[in-house]
C-alpha cells in the first residue's frame, strides 16, 4: 500500500499535495502498475552493484559494517553534484569578488522575482538551506525543514538545515512524497531549485519507504508493494540466504488463505492490480489461527539453501499490492543492514489497533496529564497513518522525552519493554509511568541487577537496562528466566531511553534478541564525535521529529541558561609542570589548577548564597574527591554504592543543607534532578558536543523556570592556556548551534576578597601540585575507570572489583575472575548485601547494634 | 557616523581650515557658496547662533547668554559652540559679547538673498533640449562606481589574486601621500599595497572617507602651491550644485579646471564628453560634501537595501550572513570574515579566530570591526539589545587581547651594587617612588621605570657624594 500521508498538516502546506495529486508521479505512484519506471530512470548503480555483491559474496559482508551506512547513491551523488555545481560556475559571470568563494560562489543562480516573501536559499553542492528565521512564514517553513532535513544551526535569526540522505529517508518513512518535498522546496526557495538538489532529493527518495520490516505472528516479513524491488533484494545473496522459505505447500496456501490474501507467482504480480480492495498490509482479524499453521515453514528455515533461482520463488502475498517474504529472526540485522547498502532501507511499521494476537494492556494517560504541543507534534509524527513508526524523536532534556514515551505506550496499548542506561533511571522510569498513566503496580515491572520481577496479567511493561538485557555473559538462574520471559515474548513496543549513549554492539544484540513490533527511540542529541549515530539509522529507524531548543525555551518549556566560560590562568608552578608532562599527566594539572579550585569554590560560595542548588561536574574521579574533600560536598561517581547515591541524591532534593553535590559522568545523563539550577563544569571528555548538551540537560528541566526573570547558570571552568581551551570550544559547538551563547569570563569579581579561599599559599599550591604529580596512573584516566555505563549485574561486579582492588591489591578479585563465574549469582549478591548492610550498620544506633550482636551470638549459639 | 556631529567635534574640513590664517579664512568667506557651506556644516547650536546674529547690524556685539538655559550641558554646549565660531573667524567673542565678522556676514547674507555677479554657486550650462540630460540615476551609478573601484582596488592590494585594475596614478599617489597605501619597494615601483590606515579607512562610511580624502589632496594642493581659496571654494561650490544639473566650466580658473580633472577620477565629476571641457555634471558624492547627513550619499540605488538600512547578521554561534551582491562590501567583509558560499543577494560567512587574528594582523582593530558590525547591522538585529551579541564581540576583543599579552615598559636597569645595605636602600627609596618594574634582592638587581630613571639617579649620586 502506498505511504500514507502523516494526518496532522503541518508537516508540510496542504495544497501542494493537493495539486501534486493529479500527476502522474512516476515516485510511489500506486495506481501505476509500471513499477519499473523509477528504476529505470536511475544509473545503472543497482544493476552494477548486484552484480559485483554477487560476485564477492561473503566477504562484502565485513567490509559493509564500517562504512557503507550511507546509501551508496547518496555518496555519489553528492561528488557529482560538487562537480557538476563547478561548471556551472565556469559559465557564470565571474565578478571581482568570486574567486573568494571558491567553488562556493552561486551568485548564478537567479533570484526569483518575489524572493523577498520566500525564506529560503539553498545550497547547490552540499545541500545546505539557509532559512530567514524571521520571515512570516518561517514557521511553516520549520516545520517542513525539520521533516526532510538535519538541522544545523538553529540561533535566533537565520538557521541552517541540511539534506542528508538519512534526513530524506526519515520525511518518506512519515509519508511525505517525493514530488511533494521538491514542489514546497522550490515554492519556499527564493533561487529556483537547484537540478542537482532536485536529481538528488530524487534519488534518495526513489528507493527509501519502499520496503517495510513487519512483525506478524512472532515471524519478521519483508513487505512491499513493489514485487520487483522484492526480487531484486531477494537477488542478494545474503538476503537470500536469511530468508525462511516455505516448506509444505499446504500449510502454506492455509495460512495465506486464512489472511485473505492469496498466493502467487511474482511474474504474474504485474496483473495484480484487479485485487480484493480489502486493506493493505494489515492481517485480518482472526488470523491468529494462521499462527500455528506457518510453524513447519519456520522449522524449514535450514533449507534456504535449497533454493534454486529466485525467478522461481515464491513470494508471499497479503492482498493485491502487497507482497512479502519471511526473514530468519537472526538475521533481521543483517538483512537491514543489506538492505540499506542496496538503497532500500526497510521501514519498519506496525499497525498495533489490529493486531489481535497481542494482548491488549489496559493503560491510559490519567486525565490530569497535559502533553504539550511539541510532544503532540512528535508524537503525530509517530502514529501520523494510524501505524506506529519506528524511529527516533529528539527532544532538549528536561523537556519531556519520558512523557512522549509515556504516552506512545498508552497509544499502542500492548506490553511495553523500556530500556534505560542506568537502575536510578529504571526507577525513575517505573515512577513516571505511575504517575502519568493509570497503571497498577502489579502490571509494571523492573528487571534490573537488584530486582527481577515479572508483570502478572497477558500485557504489562517491564522496565530494565541495556546492559542487564544485552549481557552475554553467564547471568544468574533469576536473570536468565527472566531474559527467557523477555525474548520469548512478542513485544508492542520497546521504549530506547538516551539512545545515544548505548555501544552500537550493545543495540544489535538488544534489537536482535527482543521481537518488538515498534521502535522508539529518545534522545536529546544526536552527536557522536565517533560518527556511531549513523548506526541508529537502521537499527532504529530514522529520525522523527527534532525540537528547537531555543524555541522551547522561549515558550517556558525549558528553563533559559546563562551560559559561561571562566578562564582560570594556570598558577606559574603548575603551568611549568604542564609544559613538562605528558599528555595524559597534563590532564589532570589543568583540573586540578588552583585557580580553577578557586573559581570553583567562589562559584559554588556565590550560588549557595543566592539560593540556587548546584550541581558540578568532573569527569576525573581523582579531581572529583580531592574538589568534593576539600571543599566537604558529598560527590557520587561509579564506584559509590547504590544506596549510597540514593542517599546523596536524596538529600540534595530534600535537604536544605545539601546544596552542593559533585557528580562524576554518571551524573550526565538520565538523573533527574529538577531542583539543580546552577551547573559547573570543572573537567570534561575531551571534545564532546555530546556531553556538554547531555550536562546542560541536568538544569534545563529547573522546578523554578517559570519563575519571572529565572536564569539557571551553566559554568564551564576552562584552565588558560592549555589544551583544555581548544576543547571547550569544541564541546560547546552543538549548543551554540542551538543558539546558545557562551559568555566569557576572564576574572571574577570579588573572588580574592573571599576570606576561606582554598589553596591561597605558594606553599598549599605547591602541595597540591604534589599530590597531582606523584598522583598514581589510575588517577589520570579521564575515561574508563569511571565505571558509570555499566549497570546492573556487570556494574557491580566490576565496582565491587574495583573496591577490592583499592583495599587489598590482587587478591580478592582472583576469587572472582577464576572459578566465581560458576558460583551462582545469589552468592555474589550477598557479598554486595554485605557491604551494604555494613554501611547501614554503621548508621545505626549504638543501642541497636549492641542488640545486632546480642542476636548473632543469639543465632550461633 | 551618524548624522549629527557631536557638539565639541568638528567636521574634518572645519578642523582643516581652523588651521589656517585668518586671511586666508577671510579671502575665502568672500565666495558666497563657502559661507554656505561652512555653514552648513556648523553643528545646530552654532548655527543657531549664526543665524541670531547675522542681520543685526551692531558693531559692539551682542550678549547671547541669556538664552541658553542654565543646565550644565547647554552651557557646555554654547560655549563649545562659540569656541568653534571664533576659531573659524566667523565670529569674535569678547567679555561675553559675540560679534559676527563682517567678511562671513556679508558672504552668507548674499549667499542667502541671492544676487550680485559673484558666481560662486556655478553657472549652469543651457542646453537646448532637456533630451539628453542625464538621469541621477545614472549620475550614481557611475559615480558609485568610480569610488568604489577605488576601494576596491584598496581591498584587492593586499592579496595576490583578484586583482582590480588600478585608478589613475594621481589616485595612487594621493592614496600613498595619506599612507592609506605603500608602495612595494621603492618610491618609483607602481605596485601599492594597502596599509593598516588603509584597512581602518576602509571600515568607514563613504562620506568620512571622501573628506579623509579630500583634506589628503587639499594639503597636496597646498603642497603643490596652489592657492588654498581657490581649492576650497571649488570644493564648497562642488557642494551647493544640483544633481541632475549641467554645469559650464566657462568661469572656472585655472586651478580649479586642473581639479575637475582630478576629480573625474574620484567620480566626483562625471563628463558626458570626454574631449569637453567646457561642461560638466557634478554627481551625488560632489553635491552631498558638505550636507551633514552621511546617508545623503548612500541612499543610491544600489545601495537602498543594503547599506542605508543596514546588511549584516551575526550570529552567537559566530556566523555571519551579509544581504548584499556589492562586490566592494563583499571585499571588505573579506577584511576579517571567513566567507563561506555566497548567493546572488546574500553571502555566508563566519567569525574564525583565523579571520579575526588576519584581520587584527593587518591593523584594524577590535573596535573598528565591532563598530563597522553595529553600524552596518540588519534591521532585524536592531531587536537585539545591544545589537551585537555579547559573546561574539567579547571573543572579538579577546582575540584581540591574545596579541597584546605581552606589555613593553622602557626603563634602566640597575645592577653591581656594592654591598646589601647599599641595594636595598636604592630599592626602597625607588620604591617610594613606585617606578620599580622587577626586582631581584638575590642578584641585586631591579628595573627602573624610565619616568623614574632620573630621580633613582640623582639619588644615587648624592649617597656616593656623601659617603
Amino acid at each position: 500500500m502506498p505511504p500514507k500521508r502523516s494526518a496532522e498538516g503541518s508537516s508540510a502546506p496542504t495544497p501542494t499535495k493537493r495539486q501534486r495529486r493529479g500527476l502522474p508521479a512516476q515516485s510511489a505512484g500506486l495506481d501505476n502498475p509500471q513499477y519499473d519506471v523509477p528504476l529505470s530512470d536511475d544509473e545503472p548503480l543497482e544493476d552494477l552493484d548486484l552484480v559485483s555483491d554477487v560476485g564477492d559474496d561473503a566477504s562484502s559482508t565485513d567490509n559493509i559494517a564500517a562504512d557503507s551506512l550511507i546509501p551508496r547513491g547518496a555518496k555519489l551523488n553528492l561528488s557529482a553534484l560538487a562537480r557538476k555545481a563547478r561548471q556551472y560556475e565556469r559559465g557564470a559571470r565571474a565578478d571581482l569578488v568570486s574567486h573568494m568563494f571558491g567553488d562556493q560562489d552561486f551568485a548564478y543562480l537567479q533570484l526569483k522575482g518575489d524572493h523577498t516573501s520566500r525564506p529560503l536559499w539553498i545550497d547547490p553542492v552540499d545541500g545546505h538551506i539557509i532559512l530567514e528565521g524571521f520571515s512570516p512564514i518561517a514557521e511553516q517553513a520549520q516545520d517542513f525543514l525539520v521533516a526532510i532535513s538535519e538541522p544545523v544551526s538553529r540561533p535566533s535569526f537565520i538557521h541552517e538545515y541540511k539534506l542528508t540522505a538519512y534526513s530524506l529517508y526519515a520525511a518518506v518513512s512519515v509519508g511525505l512524497e517525493t514530488e511533494d518535498i521538491i514542489e514546497v522546496l522550490n515554492r519556499l526557495s527564493k533561487v529556483p531549485l537547484p537540478e542537482n538538489v532536485i536529481s538528488y532529493i530524487r534519488s534518495c527518495t526513489m528507493s527509501y519507504g519502499k520496503v517495510k520490516l513487519v512483525l506478524k505472528h512472532n515471524k519478521y516479513f519483508v513487505e512491499s508493494t513493489h514485487p520487483e524491488i522484492l526480487q531484486t533484494l531477494l537477488r542478494d545473496q545474503e538476503i537470500r540466504s536469511a530468508r525462511v522459505v516455505p516448506g509444505s505447500g499446504g500449510a502454506y496456501e492455509v495460512a495465506n488463505g486464512a489472511n485473505g490474501g492469496k498466493t502467487k507467482k511474482l511474474l504474474h504480480s504485474t496483473e495484480t492490480g484487479s485485487g480484493k480492495g480489502s486493506k493493505a498490509g494489515t492481517p485480518a482479524p482472526g488470523s491468529g489461527a494462521a499462527t500455528p499453521m506457518q510453524k513447519p515453514g519456520q522449522a524449514e528455515a535450514d533449507l534456504f539453501t535449497s533454493v534454486v533461482g529466485v525467478d522461481q520463488d515464491e513470494i508471499e502475498e497479503d492482498d493485491e499490492n502487497t507482497v512479502s517474504f519471511q526473514i530468519m529472526d537472526d538475521k533481521i540485522d543483517d538483512v537491514k543492514k543489506r538492505c540499506h547498502d542496496l538503497d532500500f532501507p526497510v521501514l519498519e511499521e506496525y499497525d498495533f489497533r489490529n493486531d489481535t494476537v497481542n494482548a491488549n494492556l489496559d493503560i491510559d494517560l490519567k486525565p490530569i496529564t497535559v502533553i504539550r504541543p511539541y510532544q503532540e507534534k512528535s508524537l503525530s509524527k509517530m502514529f501520523g497513518n494510524g501505524r506506529a513508526r519506528s524511529g527516533i524523536i529528539v527532544l532538549p532534556c528536561g523537556a519531556g522525552k519520558t512523557l512522549v514515551g509515556i504516552t506512545a505506550a498508552c497509544t499502542i496499548k500492548k506490553s511495553t519493554l523500556v530500556l534505560c542506561t542506568s537502575t536510578v533511571s529504571v526507577m525513575q522510569w517505573k515512577q513516571q509511568f505511575m504517575q502519568w498513566s493509570n497503571i497498577t503496580d502489579r502490571q509494571i515491572s523492573v528487571f534490573t541487577a537488584e530486582q527481577k520481577e515479572k508483570f502478572s496479567g497477558a500485557a504489562g511493561i517491564v522496565v530494565s537496562t541495556y546492559s542487564m538485557v544485552a549481557n552475554t555473559r553467564n547471568r544468574s538462574y533469576e536473570s536468565q528466566k527472566m531474559m527467557d520471559f523477555l525474548t520469548s515474548r512478542e513485544w508492542g513496543f520497546i521504549l530506547l531511553d538516551e539512545v545515544h549513549v548505548v555501544p552500537a554492539q550493545m543495540f544489535r544484540r538488544v534489537v536482535t534478541t527482543i521481537k518488538a513490533h515498534a521502535k522508539l527511540g529518545l534522545t536529546a542529541t544526536l552527536v557522536r564525535e565517533d560518527n556511531k549515530i549513523d548506526d541508529l539509522n537502521y537499527m532504529i529507524g530514522p529520525k522523527l521529529y527534532e525540537a528547537n531548543w531555543m524555541d522551547l525555551a522561549a515558550k517556558g518549556h525549558i528553563a533559559n541558561v546563562q551560559c559561561a566560560e571562566v578562564w582560570c590562568p594556570m598558577t606559574p608552578e603548575f603551568y611549568r609542570e604542564y609544559l613538562r608532562e605528558k599528555p595524559r599527566r597534563r590532564m589532570l594539572l589543568y583540573c586540578m589548577n588552583p585557580n580553577k579550585f578557586q573559581a570553583c569554590q567562589f562559584l559554588i560560595d556565590y550560588h549557595e548564597r543566592r539560593g540556587d542548588k548546584i550541581i558540578v561536574f568532573s569527569d576525573n574521579v581523582f579531581a572529583l574527591e580531592a574538589y568534593a574533600k576539600k571543599l566537604s560536598k558529598p560527590f557520587i561517581h561509579g564506584a559509590t554504592a547504590q544506596v549510597e547515591r540514593m542517599r546523596v541524591l536524596q538529600n540534595f532534593q530534600h535537604n536544605p543543607v545539601v546544596n552542593t553535590i559533585f557528580l562524576s559522568k554518571v551524573g550526565d545523563t538520565s538523573i533527574d534532578l529538577p531542583e539543580a539550577t546552577c551547573l559547573i563544569q570543572i573537567s570534561s571528555h575531551f571534545g564532546s558536543r555530546r556531553q556538554e548538551a547531555q550536562r546542560l540537560g541536568r538544569i534545563l528541566r529547573a522546578k523554578r523556570r517559570n519563575d519571572e526573570g529565572f536564569n539557571a547558570f551553566f559554568y564551564s571552568l576552562v584552565s588558560k592556556d592549555t589544551q583544555e581551551m581548544y576543547y571547550s570550544t569544541k564541546r560547546q559547538q552543538f549548543l551554540i548551534d542551538q543558539g546558545y551563547a557562551f559568555k566569557v569570563i576572564t576574572q571574577l569579581e570579588g573572588l580574592h576578597q573571599m576570606s576561606n579561599l582554598v589553596y591561597k599559599t605558594p606553599s598549599e599550591q605547591i602541595e597540591l601540585l604534589q599530590s597531582v604529580l606523584i598522583a598514581n596512573e589510575s588517577a589520570l584516566d579521564f575515561s574508563g575507570s569511571d565505571l558509570m555505563g555499566l549497570q546492573g549485574e556487570q556494574g557491580q561486579k566490576a565496582r565491587k572489583s574495583a573496591q577490592k582492588y583499592e583495599a587489598k591489591r590482587a587478591v580478592g578479585s582472583l576469587g572472582a575472575l577464576s572459578g566465581a563465574q560458576h558460583m551462582s549469582y545469589i552468592e555474589r549478591n550477598k557479598t554486595a548485601n554485605r557491604q551494604l548492610a555494613r554501611e547501614a550498620n554503621s548508621n545505626r544506633h549504638k543501642l541497636f547494634k549492641k542488640r545486632d550482636v546480642a542476636k548473632k551470638q543469639a543465632n550461633a549459639g | 557616523m551618524s548624522g549629527t556631529s557631536q557638539p565639541d567635534q568638528l567636521p574634518p574640513i572645519h578642523s582643516f581650515l581652523t588651521t589656517r590664517p585668518q586671511t586666508t579664512l577671510s579671502r575665502l568667506y568672500a565666495r558666497p557658496s563657502a559661507c554656505l557651506a561652512v555653514f552648513r556644516l556648523l553643528d545646530d547650536v552654532a548655527r543657531q547662533i549664526v543665524m541670531s546674529l547675522l542681520w543685526l547690524d551692531s558693531k559692539t556685539g551682542v550678549d547671547l547668554t541669556a538664552w541658553v538655559s542654565p543646565s550644565e550641558t547647554a552651557r557646555k554646549h554654547y560655549t563649545a559652540a562659540v569656541l568653534g565660531l571664533v576659531r573659524l573667524h566667523i565670529a569674535k567673542e569678547g567679555s561675553g559679547r559675540i560679534l559676527i565678522l563682517p567678511a562671513f556676514q556679508a558672504g552668507l547674507r548674499r549667499a542667502l538673498t541671492g544676487g550680485g555677479e559673484h558666481r560662486s554657486f556655478g553657472v549652469p550650462y543651457l542646453t537646448a533640449g532637456g533630451k539628453d540630460q542625464m538621469t541621477t540615476e545614472q549620475l550614481d551609478d557611475y559615480a558609485l562606481e568610480r569610488w568604489e573601484s577605488i576601494l576596491h582596488f584598496m581591498v584587492s592590494s593586499g592579496s595576490s589574486i583578484g586583482r582590480v585594475p588600478p585608478p589613475s596614478n594621481a589616485v595612487i599617489y594621493l592614496l600613498r601621500r595619506s599612507g592609506l597605501m605603500a608602495s612595494i619597494g621603492g618610491e618609483r615601483n607602481p605596485d601599492s599595497r594597502i596599509t593598516s590606515q588603509g584597512f581602518q579607512f576602509l571600515l568607514e562610511d563613504s562620506h568620512t572617507q571622501l573628506w579623509d580624502l579630500l583634506l589628503q589632496y587639499l594639503a597636496m594642493s597646498e603642497d603643490q602651491g596652489r592657492d588654498l581659496v581657490e581649492v576650497i571654494g571649488f570644493l564648497f561650490m562642488l557642494g551647493s550644485m544640483q544633481l541632475g544639473q549641467e554645469y559650464s566650466t566657462e568661469n572656472l580658473s585655472d586651478t580649479q579646471k586642473v581639479m575637475l580633472q582630478d576629480f573625474l577620477d574620484y567620480g566626483l565629476i562625471y563628463r558626458r564628453d570626454p574631449e569637453d571641457h567646457t561642461r560638466f555634471y557634478p554627481t551625488r558624492l560632489a553635491t552631498t560634501l558638505t550636507s551633514t547627513s552621511s546617508l545623503a550619499f548612500t541612499s543610491s540605488k544600489h545601495e537602498k537595501a543594503a547599506s542605508s538600512e543596514g546588511f549584516i547578521i551575526l550570529e552567537t554561534n559566530y556566523r555571519l550572513y551579509a544581504y548584499t551582491e556589492n562586490p566592494l562590501q563583499i571585499a571588505v567583509l573579506n577584511l576579517f570574515i571567513t566567507l563561506h558560499s555566497r548567493f546572488e543577494n546574500l553571502v555566508v560567512g563566519r567569525l574564525t579566530r583565523e579571520s579575526i587574528k588576519g584581520a587584527l594582523a593587518n591593523g584594524i582593530t577590535a573596535d573598528q570591526i565591532i563598530s563597522y558590525l553595529t553600524v552596518h547591522a540588519h534591521p532585524m538585529m536592531h531587536k537585539n539589545n545591544p545589537i551585537l551579541p555579547v559573546t561574539v564581540q567579547d571573543q572579538i576583543r579577546l582575540w584581540e587581547l591574545e596579541n597584546n599579552r605581552l606589555q613593553s615598559d622602557n626603563g634602566y636597569l640597575y645592577e653591581d651594587f656594592n654591598s646589601q645595605g647599599d641595594f636595598d636602600l636604592v630599592l626602597s627609596y625607588a620604591k617610594q617612588l613606585d617606578v620599580v618594574l622587577w626586582e631581584s634582592r638575590e642578584k641585586r638587581k631591579m628595573f627602573v621605570r624610565e619616568d623614574g630613571h632620573e630621580n633613582v639617579r640623582e639619588f644615587i649620586r648624592r649617597r656616593a657624594e656623601a659617603s
